[in-house]
Parts: C-alpha cells; sequence; structure tokens
C-alpha cells in the first residue's frame, strides 16, 4: 500500500509532573501559575511514539500539528528530533483560551488545509484540562471514523487496526482510513530524544509554518473562549492527623489496633 | 426545551451507581429549574432495566432500542442519541464520566452543536439566567474552575460521587419506547472481538493498601500483598493492593491499580498509603475514604496532612511489624 | 667432531620449504595489514608519536607479564611459561636460520648452549600449554569460554613442540652424536628409536613439523593468537597517550571517533573474561558480560572497517542485546584486572552513547530521569525548589553572585540535596566544618548538578550542557575551592570536565587536612568495630584509598577490618552508572548492594562506613532488604567523626 500520511495533534502545556507546591492559583486574575517549564502533553507524546512506530515498518510522514497563542517551537521541535518529518504551528492570540469545540474546529481546518492524510492521532486528553474532548470532536469535524483509548496501534490493507482499552480488558477494532484513534499511555513513552539532536535542530534553520486564523477561514465568530467564571484553589482536604509514634513495635502495635477498629 | 436527559449505564444488567448519583443529581437541577428530569436506556432489550430505573421518581423513562444498540457500540450510541436529543430537544443532558460517557459525550455534543464540560465535581444552577455552572478541577486537581457554556442543550460529564446515590419511589416514570432512525451505515469501527483481562475492581474493596514511588524494589509489593491477606483475615472483608501513577509509570502494576485523577477514583471504609508523598492528583481519588493511615519517611509530606493516622517509619520496618502484630 | 648440526639434514626440495614460508608469512603479514588498517579506519584522527617512557612500561608489561599475574597466579605462570617457551623457540629459530644461510655460528659450546635453550623453551611451552588447558577444560575455570578457536589453538601449539621434540628425537637417534645428550629430552626419547626407523620417518616428520610452525605463523592474525602483537601495541599506545587521572568514560561528541589505545585494546582482547570474573553486575547474576561487550564493540569496528569482514574465523559473535549495555555501573573493576589496560569503558560509552542518539533503547526509567535533569537540573525531583531545603535552620551562608570574597564551596550535589538519607552527610560534614571554623557556603537552591548522570548513561549533549553551565556558574559566583559530598561530582569535575578552573576536593580529603593541621581532634572514643567500603569513583577511579581510613583510623576506640574486596578491588555497591536511577527494572539473580552488605556483615563489623550518598543510599537499603537491620549500621564518615567530636 501507499505510505501513510499521518498528522499528530501535540499540545504545549506546563509540565504535570511538577508537584503540588509549585502549583499558584491567583483567585482575583482567575489564572493558575505553574512553575515549571512547558512540555508537550504525555498522552500526545504516546501519539507521536504510536506515529514514529508505524513509520518505522510503513515508511510515510508524520505532520506535528500543535496550535495555542505562543507555542514554542523550541519544545515542539522534539518531534521532528523523534522523528516527525514537519511541524506546523497554529498561531493567533485569538486561539488563546479557547474550548474544547473551538480548538477542534481550527485542528479542523488546519487538517482539510493539508488535504491528504490517512490517520490522525492525538493524545486520550490533555494534561492540563484533562478535558478529552478534543479529538473526538475532530473525528466528527472531519466526519471520519474515530477509536479511543488505543493501547497499540496497526495499519495493514488500507485499514487502522487498534487494540483499545475497555473496562473488561481491551477490544480489537477496525476501521477505514482515514480515521481518528486518541492515544493511551500503555503505547508507550515517546522514545528518548538526545540533546544533541534537539541542539543540531534548533541550530539549522528550519522554516516551521505558523497559519493564524486568516490562514484558516477567518471565521472568528466560530471561536469561543472558555467562560472561566470562578477559579479556586483545591478545598483542604485536611484532617486532623494521630501520629503514631514510638519504636517500630509500638508503632506497630498501635497501628495493629487501628486497623482491627475498622470492623 | 423542557426537561433534563440522563444516560442511564448498567453492568451485566445492574443498574451502575453512577447512575443513581446522576438521578439524584438531575432531580435537584429539575427542582430547582422546575422542569422534569428524564433518562435514556439504550441497549436491545431493555425493558427490566427501563422498569428499575422508572422506581427512582423520574418523569420520564426513555426506552431506546434496536438491534444495532447490543452492547456498546460507540457509532450506534452517539447516532441514537443524537436521534433522540433532536426529537426531545433536551435542556440540559448529564452523562456519568465513566467509559461510556467520555467516549460519547463529546461526540454527541459535536453533533448536537453545543459545548460540554467533561468530569464535573459539582453542578448549579446560575439564578440570573438558569444556565448550567460546572466545577470541574483543572491542572491535576491543584485548581478548581467554575465554568459555563454556551448551546443547548447544556452537556457535562460527572465525576463518580459528586452526588448521593438516589433512593426508589413508590410512583413508577412513564416508559416511553422509541426506535431510533438508524442503520448498519452508521457503524464505521467494526468490533473484531474483545479480550477479556483480569482488571482489578478497586472500588469494590471495603480496604486498599496503596504504594507509591516511596516503595523502592518491585518486589515489596509482596509485603503490601501479605499485610492485604493479615487485614483480610483479621477483618474478613475484601482488601485490595492499589497504587500512585508513578509505580504504574514504572510499570510495575497496570493501570486498574493506580487511584488518582487518572486512575480509579474511590471511597472505601479504609486506605493505607504506604510510600506515598501525597500528589493532588492521587489525593482526589482517594479523599473520600472514612479512614486514610498514611506510612511515610517524611513527616512533612502532604499525605499526613489528609490522614486520620500517620507513622513516619520505614515501610520495610514497619509491615513486617505490623505482621506479627495482625496475626498475634 | 665439533657440535653442530645441518639444517635440512635429509630433506629435499628444499625450495618447496621456501615456498611455504613465503606464503605463510605472506598470509600473516596479510592480516597484521588488514588489522593495521582497521585501526587507522576506526581512529583516523589518532596521532601516534615516539615516547621513551612509554615503551620502557610497555616492554616492562610485555616481558614481566605483570598485568597478566594480577589477580590470577596460576594464571600467570601458565601465561609466563608460554610466553618465554614461545620466546626462545622464535629467537633459536631464527639464530638457526641466520646460522645456516649468513653466518655460521652455532659451533662447539654456542650449539651446546642452543640445543639445551630449545630444550627449555620446548618444555616451557608444552607445560605451560598442558596447565592452560587443565584450568580450562578439566578445573573449567568459571571465566574460560569453550569456543572452537579456544581448543585449536592450544592443541596447534602443542602439537608444534611434541613434534619439535619427536623430530629431535628421531634426528639424535639417527645420528647419534656424541654431543647428544645436551639436548637431554630428545635424547632420552630416543633411546627408544632404532637407527634405521629414525632415518626413514624423519623426512616426512620434518615436513609435518615445519607445516605446524609456518601454519602457527600465518594463523596469528587471524585467531586469538593477534594479542601477541596486539597486546605489545596496545601497551605502547595506552602509554604514550595523555589521558586524565581517572578512566575516561565517554568521548566528547557521539560523532567522535576512538583513539587508537581504544581499537588496539579491543582488538587485543582475547577472551580471558578476568573482566567478567570481576564484574560485579556479572557477580550479581546480571545478564551482562564486559567481555561479550567488549568482542561485540571489536567486532562492529571490523564488520564496519575491514575489507574482509571479521577475520576472526574460529571465533563467532555471539549477538548482544541494546538492554546489556545499561547494566554497566561503570565501577572500572573490569579495567582494574584487564591485562590490556582496556575492558568495557570504551565500549559501554559508545554503545549508551549511540541508543541515546538512537532514542529507542533507552529504559523508561532512564529516559524520566534524562527529562528531569534537563528540566529540573537533578534527576530527583521534577522541582528545582527544593534543592538546598535540607539546610533550613542550619545557619549556613549561602554563597552569592559575584561575591567578592571567595570561599570555600560545599558543593552537596543532587542525591545529597534530595534523598533524606543522604542529607545527612551534608548536615553532618557541615556541622564538621562549622566546628572548625572553617569558613565556607553553599549554593542553595541555585546549585546546578554536575551533569555525572548525563555523562555515565552517555546523553552526552546533555553532559555537555550541564557542564558549561557548571563552570559559567562557578564563574559567576568566583567559587575557586570546592568541596563535594559525592566522589561522582568530584570525579567528573575533576576528570571530565573540559577545564577545571577551581580546586575540587572530596569532603575526606578535607577531614583528612583538617586532621593534619590539627584544627580536627576526634576525641570522644566510638568503641565499634567498622569496616570500610571504598566508592568505586573515590578508590579505583581516583585512587584515593588511604584519606578516608586513615581518618577512620584517628578515631579513638574504632577497629577497623577489611572486607575481602577492598581497595583497588572494592566491590559496587551497584548504583553507579545510572543503576541508582534504573530502578530495579535491570535485574539480576542477586542486587549488588546485598552481596556488598553481606561482605560487609562477614567481617563482623558493626558499623559499614562509606563516603558516597550513593553508596550510602544503596548499602542502607539493602541492610534492610536483607534484615541485617539493628545487628549493623551504615554510616557515612562524617556522621562518625562528627559522633567523636560533639559534645
Amino acid at each position: 500500500m501507499k505510505e501513510p500520511q499521518i498528522i499528530v495533534c501535540a499540545k504545549q502545556i506546563p509540565d504535570p509532573e511538577a508537584p503540588f507546591s509549585n502549583v499558584t492559583v491567583n483567585v482575583e486574575k482567575k489564572q493558575v501559575l505553574v512553575d515549571a517549564p512547558d512540555v508537550i502533553s504525555p498522552y500526545d507524546e504516546n501519539a507521536l511514539e504510536a506515529a514514529i512506530r508505524i513509520k518505522e515498518e510503513l515508511g510515510g510522514k508524520i505532520t506535528v500539528l500543535s496550535m495555542g497563542r505562543k507555542v514554542s517551537d523550541t519544545v515542539l521541535r522534539k518531534t521532528i528530533a523523534a522523528g516527525a518529518d514537519a511541524l506546523i504551528l497554529l498561531e493567533d492570540p485569538l486561539f488563546e483560551g479557547l474550548e474544547s469545540n473551538s480548538v477542534a474546529y481550527v485542528l479542523s481546518c488546519a487538517i482539510k488545509k493539508i488535504v491528504a492524510y490517512d490517520l490522525v492521532l492525538t493524545g486520550r486528553q490533555a494534561g492540563d484540562w484533562d478535558s478529552g474532548q478534543v479529538g473526538l470532536i475532530l473525528a466528527e469535524m472531519l466526519d471520519i471514523p474515530c477509536i479511543s483509548m488505543a493501547r497499540s496501534i496497526k495499519i495493514h490493507d488500507g485499514a487502522v487496526v487498534v487494540e483499545k482499552t475497555v473496562p473488561v480488558g481491551y477490544e480489537v477494532v477496525e476501521a477505514g482510513l482515514p480515521a481518528l484513534v486518541t492515544v493511551s499511555n500503555e503505547v508507550g513513552e515517546l522514545r528518548y530524544v538526545a540533546r544533541s539532536k534537539m541542539l543540531g535542530l534548533l541550530r539549522r534553520p528550519m522554516p516551521i509554518p505558523k497559519w493564524g486564523l486568516k490562514d484558516l477561514g477567518d471565521n472568528a465568530e466560530r471561536l469561543k473562549k472558555v467562560q472561566l467564571m470562578e477559579l479556586a484553589p483545591p478545598a483542604d482536604m485536611g484532617r486532623a492527623c494521630t501520629i503514631i509514634e514510638g519504636s517500630t513495635d509500638e508503632q506497630a502495635a498501635r497501628l495493629a489496633a487501628v486497623l482491627k477498629e475498622l470492623r | 426545551m423542557s426537561e433534563i436527559l440522563l444516560l442511564v449505564e448498567s453492568k451485566d444488567g445492574v443498574l451502575d451507581k453512577k447512575t443513581l448519583e446522576l438521578i439524584r443529581g438531575a432531580s435537584g437541577l429539575g427542582k430547582e429549574l422546575g422542569i422534569g428530569a428524564s433518562a435514556v436506556v439504550v441497549g436491545n432489550q431493555t425493558a427490566q432495566l427501563a422498569e428499575e430505573v422508572a422506581s427512582f421518581g423520574l418523569a420520564k423513562v426513555y426506552k431506546l432500542e434496536h438491534p444495532l444498540l447490543e452492547g456498546f457500540k460507540p457509532d450506534a450510541w452517539v447516532g441514537a442519541l443524537e436521534w433522540l436529543c433532536k426529537q426531545i430537544a433536551p435542556r440540559i443532558v448529564l452523562m456519568s464520566h465513566s467509559f461510556v460517557g467520555k467516549e460519547v459525550a463529546p461526540r454527541l455534543a459535536c453533533r448536537l452543536n453545543t459545548e460540554l464540560t467533561t468530569d464535573c465535581l459539582a453542578l448549579k444552577i446560575d439564578p440570573n439566567d438558569g444556565a448550567l455552572v460546572r466545577t470541574k478541577p483543572i491542572y491535576g486537581g491543584n485548581a478548581i474552575a467554575a465554568l459555563r457554556c454556551e448551546g443547548l442543550p447544556q452537556m457535562v460529564t460527572v465525576r463518580k460521587n459528586a452526588f448521593e446515590p438516589a433512593e426508589q419511589v413508590t410512583a413508577k416514570s412513564d416508559i416511553f419506547d422509541m426506535a431510533p432512525a438508524i442503520d448498519e451505515s452508521i457503524l464505521r469501527v467494526k468490533s473484531i472481538k474483545t479480550v477479556p483481562e483480569q482488571v482489578v475492581e478497586l472500588d469494590k474493596a471495603n480496604v486498599v493498601i496503596s504504594g507509591g514511588r516511596g516503595i523502592v524494589d518491585k518486589d515489596d509489593f509482596q509485603m503490601l500483598t501479605d499485610l492485604a491477606a493479615a487485614i483480610s483475615k483479621a477483618l474478613g472483608n475484601v482488601v485490595m493492593i492499589g497504587c500512585s501513577r508513578p509505580v504504574v509509570d514504572k510499570c510495575w502494576m497496570t493501570s486498574d491499580r493506580q487511584v488518582g485523577l487518572t486512575g480509579t477514583i474511590i471511597a472505601p471504609d479504609a486506605y493505607v498509603a504506604v510510600g506515598i508523598s501525597g500528589a493532588i492528583q492521587h489525593l482526589v481519588g482517594m479523599i473520600r475514604s472514612k479512614k486514610i493511615v498514611a506510612i511515610n519517611t517524611d513527616p512533612s509530606c502532604n499525605m499526613f496532612k489528609v490522614a486520620d493516622y500517620g507513622v513516619v517509619a520505614d515501610y520495610k520496618d514497619l509491615i513486617p511489624a505490623l505482621l506479627k502484630k495482625l496475626e498475634g | 667432531m665439533t657440535p653442530q648440526r645441518a639444517m635440512f639434514w635429509k630433506i629435499e626440495d628444499v625450495w618447496l620449504f621456501y615456498v611455504i614460508a613465503f606464503i605463510a608469512l605472506g598470509l600473516f603479514t596479510v592480516g597484521v595489514a588488514i588489522h593495521i588498517f582497521v585501526w587507522r579506519k576506526s581512529a583516523p584522527h589518532g596521532k601516534t608519536s615516539f615516547s621513551w617512557p612509554a615503551l620502557k612500561h610497555s616492554l616492562m608489561d610485555i616481558f614481566l607479564g605483570l598485568r597478566v599475574f594480577k589477580g590470577d597466579i596460576p594464571a600467570g605462570i601458565a601465561h609466563f611459561l608460554i610466553f618465554w617457551g614461545f620466546v626462545i623457540l622464535t629467537i633459536g629459530t631464527t639464530l638457526l636460520v641466520v646460522d645456516d644461510h649468513l653466518y655460521h655460528f652455532l659451533l662447539g659450546r654456542n650449539h651446546l648452549v642452543f640445543e639445551v635453550s630449545m630444550e627449555i623453551g620446548g618444555l616451557f611451552l608444552s607445560a605451560g600449554i598442558i596447565w592452560a588447558l587443565v584450568r580450562r577444560y578439566i578445573q573449567r575455570v568459571p571465566r574460560l569460554e569453550h569456543r572452537l578457536e579456544d581448543a585449536i589453538v592450544p592443541l596447534w601449539l602443542l602439537a608444534a613442540a611434541f613434534s619439535g621434540f619427536l623430530l629431535e628425537a628421531l634426528r639424535l637417534a639417527a645420528q647419534r652424536p656424541p654431543w647428544g645428550n645436551w639436548s637431554f629430552i630428545g635424547w632420552a626419547i630416543a633411546g627408544w628409536i632404532p637407527q634405521g626407523v629414525a632415518e626413514s620417518v624423519y623426512p616426512d616428520l620434518w615436513w609435518g613439523h615445519a607445516l605446524l610452525c609456518l601454519g602457527f605463523i600465518a594463523i596469528i592474525p587471524y585467531t586469538k593468537l593477534f594479542h601477541v602483537i596486539g597486546a605489545p601495541a596496545a601497551y605502547y599506545l595506552h602509554h604514550s597517550e595523555e589521558k586524565s587521572a581517572g578512566a575516561s568514560l565517554a568521548p566528547m561528541e557521539p560523532g567522535d571517533s576512538l583513539n587508537p589505545a581504544d581499537v588496539a585494546v579491543l582488538d587485543a582482547c582475547m577472551r580471558c573474561g578476568r573482566c567478567v570474573q570481576a564484574c560485579p553486575s556479572n557477580g550479581a547474576g546480571e545478564p551482562f558480560s564486559p567481555r561479550d561487550f567488549v568482542q561485540a564493540a571489536r567486532h562492529s569496528l571490523w564488520l564496519e572497517h575491514s575489507p574482509a569482514g571479521d577475520i576472526r574465523f574460529l571465533s563467532k559473535q555471539r549477538p548482544i542485546e541494546d538492554k546489556a549495555a545499561w547494566y554497566c555501573t561503570t565501577c572500572a573493576a573490569c579495567l582494574e584486572v584487564c591485562p590490556v589496560y582496556g575492558a568495557t569503558f570504551e565500549a559501554i560509552a559508545r554503545k549508551r552513547a549511540s541508543l541515546v542518539e538512537e532514542g529507542k533503547g533507552v529504559p523508561d526509567l532512564m529516559n524520566q530521569t534524562l527529562e528531569r535533569l534537563f528540566n529540573y537540573d537533578n534527576p530527583w525531583v521534577s522541582s528545582k525548589r527544593e534543592r538546598g531545603a535540607w539546610a533550613k535552620g542550619l545557619d549556613i551562608p549561602v554563597l552569592k553572585a559575584d561575591g567578592k570574597e571567595s570561599q570555600l564551596c560545599y558543593f552537596a550535589g543532587c542525591t545529597t540535596s534530595f534523598d533524606a538519607r543522604a542529607q545527612e552527610i551534608a548536615k553532618a560534614f557541615c556541622g564538621i566544618l562549622k566546628h572548625t571554623g572553617v569558613s565556607f557556603g553553599i549554593m542553595a537552591d541555585k546549585e546546578p548538578c554536575c551533569g555525572d548522570i548525563a555523562r555515565v548513561t552517555g546523553e552526552l549533549g546533555l553532559f555537555q550542557e550541564k557542564m558549561e553551565n557548571c563552570l559559567e556558574l562557578f564563574d559567576k559566583y568566583s567559587i575557586k575551592d570546592v568541596v563535594t559530598s559525592s566522589p561522582h561530582c568530584f570525579h567528573t569535575f575533576l576528570n571530565e570536565y573540559s577545564q577545571t578552573p577551581f580546586r575540587v576536593r572530596h569532603y575526606s580529603s578535607v577531614l583528612k587536612e583538617l586532621m593534619a593541621e590539627g584544627r580536627l581532634k576526634p576525641k570522644n572514643p566510638v568503641n565499634s568495630t567498622v569496616t570500610y567500603h571504598d566508592p568505586c569513583y573515590l578508590g579505583r577511579h581516583n585512587r584515593n584509598f588511604e584519606e578516608p581510613r586513615e581518618v577512620i583510623g584517628s578515631i579513638p576506640g574504632i577497629k577497623l577490618v577489611e572486607m575481602s574486596h577492598h581497595g583497588s578491588e572494592s566491590l559496587c555497591c551497584g548504583g553507579g552508572g545510572g543503576r541508582m536511577w534504573q530502578g530495579t527494572d535491570l535485574r539480576g539473580e542477586a542486587r549488588m548492594s546485598e552481596i556488598r552488605i553481606r561482605e560487609a556483615r562477614e567481617t563482623g563489623a558493626d558499623i559499614l562506613i562509606t563516603t558516597c550518598p550513593l553508596c550510602l543510599v544503596m548499602l542502607e537499603d539493602a541492610l534492610k532488604t536483607v534484615g541485617l537491620e539493628g545487628k549493623m549500621k551504615v554510616m557515612d564518615l562524617n556522621e562518625l567523626v562528627l559522633q567523636s567530636i560533639e559534645q
């Protein structure tokens, strides 16, 4: 068969691994401040890894799409260093704070502009808002088959065969191409990208197309923002903790008593 | 535009507890808005299930039946629900933030040209304009956002335990048979086979013992297993082993054992956290446990702040000692 | 009659002998030329120059064979016998050719000395080979392999030696010269052979012996025998190379070519397996063998550069899994025992660098660790904030950028900063410094990572960045004097940085100096028996075995006992080379740290002392997992010293 053209959607977010103490909520400005570097959302990295594996087997081309108000190409170039062939940034001040439906709309416009594609991969959800909507809506907008929660993806005979995680185990499903698949972490971590590769890429001038709303139909009325009414730090979950002191033996004895009380 | 519609979920013919919670939530919102709350049962032969749903005091129960709706085929379910919503034009659509809800809700929202908020902790009605205000955790639970969305129906998926489960009433709701106009052409994804795997259902446990990043060796989970056996023997209840995400990341445990935002959210009688520092995304998964016991070497870790009992100790010392005490 | 002998006695068609000799030497020359070709291709930028000290050092290595005796005296003796037997016979045969063709000097007494020497040479060779065969095939010394060439090569040599003796016996039996009994072995055998038989069999056996010997010369470059050329070359290149104090793990750029010494070492490896015996990973039953790694590296050089492929036709290369590269702890135990100063370092470094470059073969945990190192400048937590938290409430001066006064900088390093147990090292050492009134400071949350983990895992681009970052920061803070908590940081600063524009010491040296100056006087007796675990990067890599022991020794009441592996033979705790961050995804039958803690326990010591945060964490952990807690303690040297000075 012909070599598959794969599109991977990748979102840039503050590192979700950052500990609790590095996240502050500004209630007045309704902002979350995360003291952590930007990374590619982990599930999107899984999606890219799945794409690279398909490319290793069948050849083809991987195009990464990333959208936002200010997308850092130093973060996104990691996708090229890992094995993607092209990167397109969808950047416009109007793209800030869009709700999921509008995000999917912008992505669908961009994908329609690319024209030829066989497979669209997204992460099952983004690591910041954890909504899990964009991939599924995007499939609806592109009017192509949609498979969620993939843990393994294979292409053969013009179809995509996916093992998707379901509550009782996994289900093997198949759809004709083009199709959209949302990828779960079971696919495997994105391969390591050596710094020397990243630096080599950063030094080399590489045209990275940036498409704004004007390039994508200029339909500003279609874009809607998230209507954030309030933002609060999480409720205090604290309880009065009784610290069990003493020697290990005493601690064990008292803890055993506590556990036995549960009966 | 005059009703709240909720999607019924069941497993092996048994009504899902999350659906009972949705019924309570929908009824509350309906009262506030002065409109009725209805449920839709999707499937092939659903009479019995619909009967059961009808005993929870809802205004209506829609029985959306079609041979293609047997089992959960997302394409068919989305298509059928789209058809129903276009028939009855509900004002609010509620689903559980479950495997089914996560897949159906976004696609349905798109087809109905409305916006959706997923994984809501709480819902209320804006007294000014009657819009649905959704409370949702973001940034791994480090912030709680209150949102509103445009479009009709107002659509959300709701996290487990957001409402208390509804109780049965004597009056029966009316059941309406609905035959959706769908056919084979709607199915674009073909199911080849389902392979069952042993899946741990942590929410069925009375006691969950979880290990986290502090567990240095995969083999040390054997200690937790021994402890689980000892507690189970002493108390005569169901004790299961869970873990936090770093453990899944290391591939020491499968994701069905993961407690937290991206894993399972549980509320057992007792939760024993071993070597878990208490990242917020983990805390939201177990904070509703009735008793929380934390074992950690770091006295300043978050887990001690949310626990009822804390032991500052190395699990490698404490657990063997504890086993002796439980057995003795 | 003057004692002498004719070289081609009873041999016709001597021209044929010369044709065969020419072919054999031709094969030998071509083989050696291919080796040299491969070396030059593998190390295209390598320069070699003449160095008298290197030559002297190499000649000592060659003729005394000390590297071969080291750690295995029986093997050393076998090698000594074969080596000298071979040398004597080679010189003797050469003299015989000279005598026959150029200048007839093996007459009379010269001839008698020659005959006796040749007897001794033959005896040495045969005895050495038989012993070696016994060790390999009867004693079955575990480190020795049983490949085809392992049998063929010694048996060939033995056949050559035996046929030489027999040939001599036949000649003596036929000629019965009056000086015959000088060839004492041949003479003894000759007594059993009737004269007529001897005369008729002699020519056939002569041809047989000649073919064995010439064939032997021909196969040298094509078998493990190549080490007779490869090892001396490796010695010379090794000794003439400019190098840092410790063994460098990695070249600076992944694409860098090897240097000539590394190539020679890989090519000189004759699979003796001393590295396997010394390797702690192999000892713990992990699927890793330094020898296999070196051989794989050698093989890949040949596949890449040799016009004829790998010419070692009697020894098939076994495939190696990529995963094997991650087992090495870089402890350098193999380096200590390798007869050609080589072992795994270069091979491991290259494999890791290429796996990192490729990306696919990096284990998940290492992938996460390196990402964390890049984003947060430490391998432990996804935040920079908590570095320096250990110093809270201890009233330790924090150094400032552009600080005018340059003073001693205590560089805690990542593990000491973040691990709860290892933090005690920093607290204790700072306590000691304060006690002695030394003026010092820490960089607290501004402290960078030295980059060691990136270097040892082959992430050389990241190492380069970390090094530049460190050098820049030290410059900005005017830091000229650094004392590290970890031997790993110490080693990296001292030996792996492209420049070290500051003084750097490990804390054990500082403790020793403070004691020598009389500023630090342990006085409280610590009535315990202790044993000391040499961290690989303080001991083997930087040859500091004594200072920590002297510090321990100066504490009143203490008794120091040694483990069976100590000093340069110390066993790794299993935490080096990035293994600390590999979790237990790489596993063997036992854990290295548990093997070590059991060894420490066998000394009867109450306390195991170490001087490295990684060792401390690994060994303390092992103490619990083997159930020795309460019976023994693991302490850092600082904690011990502090105990002895505190009121």
